[in-house]
Parts: structure tokens; sequence; C-alpha cells
């Protein structure tokens, strides 16, 4: 972009994909700094006497919904890869994925609770698999 | 009658189960109207071109609708365009009053698809002729008009634009489109990410993994207890009562034509329909500040809007041949397969597909409004299922979504993770969520417009001189901007 | 209890009946195979034939062949991490076009995977000017352009919608040296765009399609959407083939009008330049030759049964089965052709 007088400007084609990312970077940057004028001090402040993260918090919760999630992910196209384009990669993953994170929200866990969580992570898994992969045969991992 | 004899039980049967099965898909986050559609379509090789269409603008309406459910329910937009519904429908739900808010919902989502619909078969081929006079010039004044929205939506004014530009920002990430006018080239993207980042963060993906999953960790944080967040829920509230549209009545019409209209213009996309006519319900509410903590208008506007969406993203494609939206576009494969051409002959060579299309739409309208009415009671109690139950299908559900939304990349599934943590964050250093992802859908957009309008022209002055919309858009927008700083003064006058 | 365990067993069984994609021998394909193609559309020409074929296919093959409309930069990756023959492609001539024009993303496709079978032709793509607009043909844009004036082409960059460009400016240099310079871009996206910018007079030329566009051009003259077609870039022969109807309100003769050597648009002064839009299959580089000389086959058999043809046809595509090691010869020397028309308009 050139600017041949206040208001004319000439575009290269070849470069036109940087112009909008550089306007939107400054606006950006300009934005940050009036944000440091105005409230440095309050965040200043916020960070230096607040709890540090992740105190106060529920790790074994929070980090395993990460960590499940994170395998499950990985494991999806790992097991899809097995049984190509039949969607049973989801499918095989989705049920010990449901049935782990069911178990570790759970505060009680009665028999009753866990074969609640077990039921579902068998049910619904299931019928998703089922109606989409087979009904509508849309691609599952 | 010709048309009568197309009109068969098998046409409403065909209608009914579209709107049905559209539902559901709508209403599972991550799915759309458009993959509905999609899966449907080729089962209508064999249905013949009215019956197929039947099925197809069935699904079409269903689909737009079903995405109130869990923005309403669980604070996820089923679909983007639910994005705005989410702001009032779930505070709604927190209050106690899902059903309430549901049937808010789909009774403006009637109103919306009804007015669209009359517009588009009295008016379709002047609100083409009208429609071409957007120019690149113009389109981008309307997408700059729905990003001052991000102002209206802000908390903190300076915080929420902050988070609105970031959203322009990382939605820029990837190859400047060439399907849609660029040159192709990757920008923002580090080398060890191109593989991957070529065509940048998927929508949806972006879009369940900030409101699905960023929730769920937040929940998880707090160790997942029962009787808070969702499951405090208490059901009951405040019971649906008609008379919550009184004095609601601009605000429909309003948002209904705001709705169909941008339905109309190619390009600008759905959301900045609802988007659009919240910000404008907002701007001219006597009590703006009930907005976001629940007030029913915001649903009105958002709601109808969208479905406003239906009749007016028909009009480019059937006077113009030229879709009005992603679903659409996937319309017009229904009618070649049949051998049928759409254009700007369409209508005049059509009369009997054309008003069997009318009929399609406004039954699938009358038979959503009335499926849900009867589903909602159930629907509602979603929230009273456990949250070790509920949790882990909605994250199982999020990704299918994201897999399935560009019809298998594992990358999709990882963008959801991504943004779910990021969402996540977002929440702790209070980055706000609603003007981000408003810039995150309206930054291509923007880019595209800008971009072109300049290197056509050549010149900056050319925003304000190209025509007398060009000019009347300015007013909005310098109306809009205006406001919402009034507001925020307002805000800050009362806290001080 | 009991019905519980039972639904288990059940749901165990069911998953293991479907989880048995055993091969029998190497020569036969997978039974369930997912066929990606390089377009992101589902109402496309691209989805459109891969799905005709798609299903001609798993029915004479017994599989089941999955379309999955996930772009050809998602396309192409998925091929090359798949060798067993799960994942195919069909695409079109922007596979190799936009490796041509440098576009980001595309590699060579004849070193990298196994090119053909051809399946399918949409010969469609055209050029129009306004009604009204003072150029009523090609001859009329030459002479624009040799005459000074420049004549502002609405195109989408690199690909099969800039090579018909590419070729007028070819031969503007051809016919007069320098003229060239006159013919150029706009650079712009969707057909929609292409449309409005002629609507906007920003444009005076636009890339279009007869399928699309066709009705335009039935438009009165006064109406400012009014089109008219003046190069449809296929071949004679190829439009030969079409349905004696043609599309819309033009017939096939009336079509013809618009093709070489009707109007010439020249590729080197005595040859005149065209450009069939041929849909193709890629596969993996390693996949099993006898797997890809099954599917070759099986597609030779359908096309020998005349009845795909047909439904190609109505849909104003024009069947071209040419077996695989054809099919790539012949696309390669397309491809090498075209190289020469970039090549030569690349040096101003």
């Amino acid at each position: 972009m050139s600017f041949d007088s206040p208001f004319h400007v000439t575009i290269d084609f070849n470069t036109s994909h940087m112009i909008f990312p550089t306007i939107i970077a400054v606006i950006l940057g300009i934005l940050f700094v009036s944000i440091l004028i105005t409230r440095g001090s309050t965040i200043l402040a916020t960070v230096s006497n607040g709890n540090w993260w992740p105190a106060g918090i529920d790790h074994k919760r929070f980090f395993g919904t990460i960590a499940l999630t994170v395998i499950y992910f990985m494991a999806m196209p790992a097991v899809g890869d097995i049984f190509p384009n039949t969607g049973l990669g989801f499918y095989l993953c989705s049920i010990p994925y449901l049935f782990a994170l069911s178990t570790l929200y759970l505060h009680e866990r009665s028999r009753r609770t866990l074969m609640i969580a077990g039921a579902n992570a068998l049910i619904a898994p299931s019928l998703v698999w089922y109606i989409l992969s087979e009904l509508f045969n849309i691609s599952l991992p | 009658m010709e048309l009568l004899s197309i009109l068969t039980p098998m046409f409403f049967a065909l209608v009914a189960a579209g709107t049905v099965i559209g539902i559901i898909f709508g209403a599972i986050p991550g799915m759309t109207a458009t993959m509905a559609v999609a899966v449907c379509l080729p089962l209508t090789y064999s249905l013949g071109l009215e019956n197929g269409l039947a099925l197809l603008l069935g699904l079409y309406v269903g689909g737009i609708s079903g995405g109130l459910v869990p923005a309403i329910l669980l604070n996820i937009p089923g679909t983007p365009s639910s994005i705005t519904t989410t702001l009032d429908g779930y505070p709604m739900t927190q209050n106690g009053e899902g059903e309430r808010a549901l049937k808010i919902g789909i009774t403006s989502s009637l109103v919306g698809g009804l007015i669209s619909l009359a517009a588009l078969y009295l008016f379709a081929p002047a609100l083409a002729d009208f429609a071409i006079k957007f120019s690149y010039i113009e389109k981008f004044l309307i997408i700059f008009f729905a990003l001052t929205v991000m102002a209206a939506l802000s908390n903190s004014l300076l915080v929420g634009i902050f988070s609105g530009f970031l959203g322009i920002f990382i939605s820029l990430i990837g190859a400047y489109d060439i399907s849609r006018g660029g040159n192709g080239e990757l920008r923002l993207v580090p080398e060890f990410l191109e593989y991957y980042l070529e065509s940048g963060f998927s929508l949806l993906p972006v879009l369940i993994g900030l409101f699905g999953l960023a929730t769920i960790l937040i929940e998880a944080e707090e160790g997942m207890k029962e009787g808070k967040g969702l499951s405090g829920v208490k059901i009951g509230g405040k019971p649906f009562k008609i008379s919550v549209f009184k004095g609601q009545i601009v605000n429909l019409i309003r948002s209904s034509s705001i709705g169909t209209f941008v339905g109309i213009l190619p390009g600008v996309g759905g959301s900045a329909a609802s988007i659009l006519a919240y910000s404008q319900e907002k701007n001219f509410s006597k009590t703006p500040e009930k907005f976001g903590k629940g007030a029913p208008a915001g649903v009105i506007a958002s709601e109808s809007a969208n479905n406003g969406l239906t009749g007016g993203a028909l009009v480019p494609l059937l006077s113009l041949g030229i879709p009005g939206d992603s679903t659409t576009a996937i319309l017009i494969g229904a009618f070649t397969l049949q051998g049928i051409q759409v254009g700007p002959l369409f209508i005049g060579n059509n009369p009997v597909t054309w008003d069997a299309m009318i009929i399609a739409m406004l039954a699938a309208n009358i038979i959503m409004f009335l499926v849900m009415v009867f589903a909602i009671r159930h629907l509602a109690k979603v929230v009273t299922v456990p949250k070790n139950i509920l949790f882990p299908i909605i994250l199982m559900m999020c990704v299918v979504g994201a897999y399935t939304i560009n019809y298998g990349v594992m990358f999709d599934v990882w963008t959801l993770l991504i943004f779910g943590l990021f969402g996540y964050l977002a929440h702790k250093i209070r980055l706000e969520i609603a003007p981000f992802i408003i810039g995150f859908i309206l930054g291509p957009s923007a880019e595209i417009y800008f971009v072109k309008s300049l290197e056509s022209f050549g010149t900056f002055s050319i925003f304000f001189t190209k025509s007398w919309i060009a000019v009347l858009l300015w007013i909005l927008i310098a109306l809009s901007i205006a406001f919402s700083i009034s507001v925020a003064r307002k805000k800050k006058r009362m806290t001080d | 209890m009991t019905g519980l365990f039972k639904s288990i067993a059940a749901a165990a069984g069911f998953a293991a009946m479907v989880a048995t994609p055993v091969l029998a021998s190497a020569a036969d394909l997978p039974s369930n195979v997912r066929l990606v193609i390089g377009s992101k559309s589902t109402g496309g020409d691209t989805y459109q034939n891969s799905a005709i074929v798609a299903e001609a296919l798993a029915k004479k093959l017994d599989i089941n062949v999955k379309v999955d409309a996930v772009g050809a930069g998602e396309a192409f990756k998925a091929l090359q991490r798949d060798s067993r023959g799960t994942t195919i492609m069909i695409f079109h001539d922007q596979s190799y076009l936009a490796n041509l024009y440098g576009v980001r993303g595309y590699d060579d496709i004849f070193e990298n995977y196994v090119v053909g079978p051809t399946v399918a032709i949409n010969p469609g793509n055209a050029y129009l000017v306004a009604k009204n607009s003072p150029m009523q043909s090609m001859e009329d844009v030459f002479a624009a352009a040799a005459a000074g004036q420049r004549v502002r082409v609405a195109i989408q960059a690199g690909g099969v919608s800039e090579i018909g460009f590419s070729a007028m400016k070819n031969a503007a240099k051809v016919m007069h040296p320098g003229s060239e310079a006159n013919i150029v871009p706009v650079n712009t996206g969707s057909q929609a765009d292409k449309n409005q910018l002629m609507f906007d007079g920003q444009a005076d030329v636009i890339n279009g399609s007869v399928q699309a566009n066709e009705q335009f051009t039935q438009l009165a003259n006064d109406d400012q959407k009014a089109m008219r077609f003046i190069w449809l870039t296929a071949r004679e022969e190829t439009i030969e083939q079409a349905n004696p109807e043609g599309m819309g309100d033009t017939t096939r003769d009336e079509l013809l009008a618009f093709t070489t050597p009707n109007v010439s648009v020249t590729f080197d002064g005595s040859k005149d330049f065209t450009f069939d839009k041929e849909f193709f299959f890629l596969f993996n580089k390693d996949m099993d030759a006898e797997q890809i000389a099954t599917i070759d086959n099986a597609l030779k058999e359908i096309y020998a049964e005349g009845e795909i043809q047909k439904t190609q046809k109505a849909s104003f595509f024009i069947p071209n089965y040419k077996p695989q090691a054809e099919a790539a010869a012949y696309l390669k020397a397309k491809r090498d052709q075209y190289r020469q028309v970039i090549d030569a308009i690349a040096t101003n």
C-alpha cells in the first residue's frame, strides 16, 4: 500500500494480505497502551497481591478434564486409523472418555452413580455414532 | 391446478420431517442447518424437485431455529447466528426462566420467519435489484456498523473494544482467502504451524470452544458442585405470557427486517443479522442496562433476526442465482440436480415451483413453532441433568460438531481445545468474550471489503462519497458509537 | 441389570460386526472409502460430479464411498497421509494451474500423486460483458486493448478462473505486442462478487459460467443486470457433445457461436487457445497399483454401460472417461501447454 496523496492509495495485490492485519495490529497496540495507562495501577495491584493461579482451584477436576481431553483427542485419530472411515475411532474412544469424565466429576461414587455413569457412557456414544455415522453417513474420526 | 397436485400429504410430511431433523441438528452445538441440508441433499435425487425442496426447506428453517435451544439453556450457541441469543437467553435460564426464554425465542423466530417470507414472496425481484446497489464499500460499512456493537456489548468500553479487535486480529490468521478474492498468502502464522493454519481457525470450533469447553473448564475449576451455576437453576420462574410481546412490535418488525435485509446481501453472513438487530434494539431501548442480564427484548431481537434470514437469503438465490448464505449455496445443488436453473428468470419460468417453495417455507415455520412448543417443556429440563452426566455429553457433542463442520478435519477438534483454554484464560484476565467473538466473526469480511474497496477505487474518500446508502450508513455508525459512549459514561458515573 | 448387560453385549457385537475391514486381496478396495474433493462447497460442480461418480463406483464395487468436501489444502493432506486406498481424491485443473501460478500450498501433482483417470468435463467456463458495453465481442476487447484502452477483467486469482484471462493477455501479445498490458485483472472471489463488479462498473469483462450466467444473458437490454457471452473457453468438440437443448434458453448451437473457431483467442497466431475444466482422480503415490487398476476398470465398465453419461449430461457435464495412464499423459501435456501461456505473459 502506498500513499499517492493524503486520500489516494495504490494497492499491490501481491502484498495486499498484510494491509488489514497491520492496521488492526496498530489499533490493538494503541488500545493495549491505553489500557495500561488507565488501568495500569489496578492491574499491578491485582497481580502483586492476588493468589497465584492455580492456587485455590479444584486441581483434580480442572487438570483432569484437560488431560483426559488431550488423551481423547490423540486417541481418536489413532484408533480411527485402525478402522478407517467407519467412525469407530470416535465411538470406541468416547465410551471410556465419557465414563472417566463422569466418574471424575462425581462427588459420591456409589454403586448407583457409577452404574448411571457407565450406562450413559455406553448409550450416548452409541446413539450418536449410529445416527450420524450410519444413518446420515457423516464422517467421524 | 398444477400447484394442488404438488401439495400432497407426502409434500407436507417431508416438510415436517425436514423441520424436525433440522431442529435436532440446530440444537446440537456445532451441527448447523448447512450440514443438515448437505447430508440430506442426496436423498432428494429420488424425491423430485418439489418434494426434495420441501424436505430441504424444512431442514433449513428447522436448523436455523434449533440453534436457540443450547444458546438459551446451556450458553452454547447452536449456530453462529444464535450468539446474541445467549446474551440474554442464558441469564434468563439462570433466573429460572429457561422455558419462558425458549417460548419467547420461538415465537420471535416464527414472526421473523413469516415477515421475511412475506418479503420474499412479494418483493423478491425488487429487493434483489436493491441489493445489487451494495458494492464492496456499502458492505464494508454494514460490517463496520455491526462491529460498533462491540462497544455496546462491553462491560468496560476500553477492554471490550480491545477484546473485539483481538478477535478480528485472530480471525485474520492463515491465508488471505483466494476464494473470497485474496491472494492466498499466509500471514500471522508461525512457521511450525503453517501446516495446520493454512485456512486459519474455523469459526464453529472457536465458538463452541469459547462457549462450551471454556464454561466446563470454569465449572471444573470450581469442583463441579451441583446446585451451582447451571444446575443451580430453579425450574419454573416466571411463566410465559404472550403479553411479553406488548411494546415489542417495533422490535419484532425492525429485527425481522434487519434479518431479512442482511440475508439478501450475499457474503455479509447470517451472524451479522442478529448482531445488528440486537445492538439496534439495545440502542433504541429505554432500559439498555437490562440487556445482558436476561432482557426478553434481547432474545426477541436476536431470534426474529436470525429467522428473518431464511426468507432473505432466498431472495438473491431465486432472483440472481446467487446464494445469500452457506445453506442456500447447497440448495443450488438441489436445483441443478433436477435440471432447474436458478437466476433472474427463475420465478417467471417456474411459477409452480416458486409457489410450492413459499408454501413449504410457510408450513416449515408453522411446524417448527408447533413442534418446539410441545418439545420445550421437556427440553427445558436438560438443566436438571446432573453435571457429571451432562457435561461429558456436551463435550462429546462439541467434538462431533467441530470434526464434522468441515467434513472431517482433525485440527478443528484441536481448535476447540485451544479456544476452550483461551476462553478460560480470557475469563481469568477479564477479557470480554462477546466482543471478541463478534470481532472474530466479522473480521474476514471487514478485511476483504475494506481492502477491495481501496483496490478498486484507490481512495479513502470513496467510503463517504460512493452513494447515499454509504452516507446513511455513516450516520447510523456515528449514532451507534455516540450512543455506546454515552451509555458507558452513564455507567461510569453510576459506579463512581 | 440383565437388560443392561444384554445391551452392552449387543453393542459390542454390533461394533465387532461393522469393524471388519478385512482385505480379501491386495486388488480389493477397502470396504469404506473416503473420497475427498478439492472444494469446500457441497453445492458446487466438483461435489456434484464427484457424488455422481462415487455413487456409481460404490454400486459397481459394492463398497461405501463417502464424498467429503474438505477443500484443496485438507484434501491433499489427507491423501498424502493415506496410502492404503482408504482415501482417494477428485479434483480438476485447479490442482496443477494453481501450482503453475505459484499459489502457496500447491505442489506438482504429477510428481507427488498418481493422476487420472478423468471422468467428466464442465464445459461452462465463460467470459461475459455487460449487454450495453461498448465491447460486444472478444474482437472488440482486443481492439480496445490495442487502442490503448484499459480492459478490466474480474477473475479469481490463481487457477481455473485466471487461465482464460492469461490466454487473453497472451493473445493480445501475439496480435498486438504491448497491448497485453492494457488487459488488467480485477482479483475477486465468488461469482456474486464478479457479477457485482460488473453491475458497479468496476469490471468490463467478467469470468463466469454458462450455468450461473445464462439467465442474465436473457434479460432485456435496459436491465442493469443484463450480460452477454463473449467467449466460452471449451473446445468446440466438447460443447458439441452437450444435449442439443443446451442450457436454459440458449441452445447448444447458440453456445457454439462463442467457442473456437467462431470466437478466436489465439494461442500462438495459428492455433486457438481452449480450456476444458476436467475432473479427474488423484491417488496417493504409494497406493497399490492394483487397487488403482480396480477403480480404473470399474470406471471403464461403468462408462461402457452408458448410464452415468445420461446423469452427467443432465447436469451439464460432458462425460470424459480416459483410463489412468492415458489421462495422466494427457493432463501433463495440457499442463505444459498452459505453462507456455503463463510464462509468455509473465515476462512483462
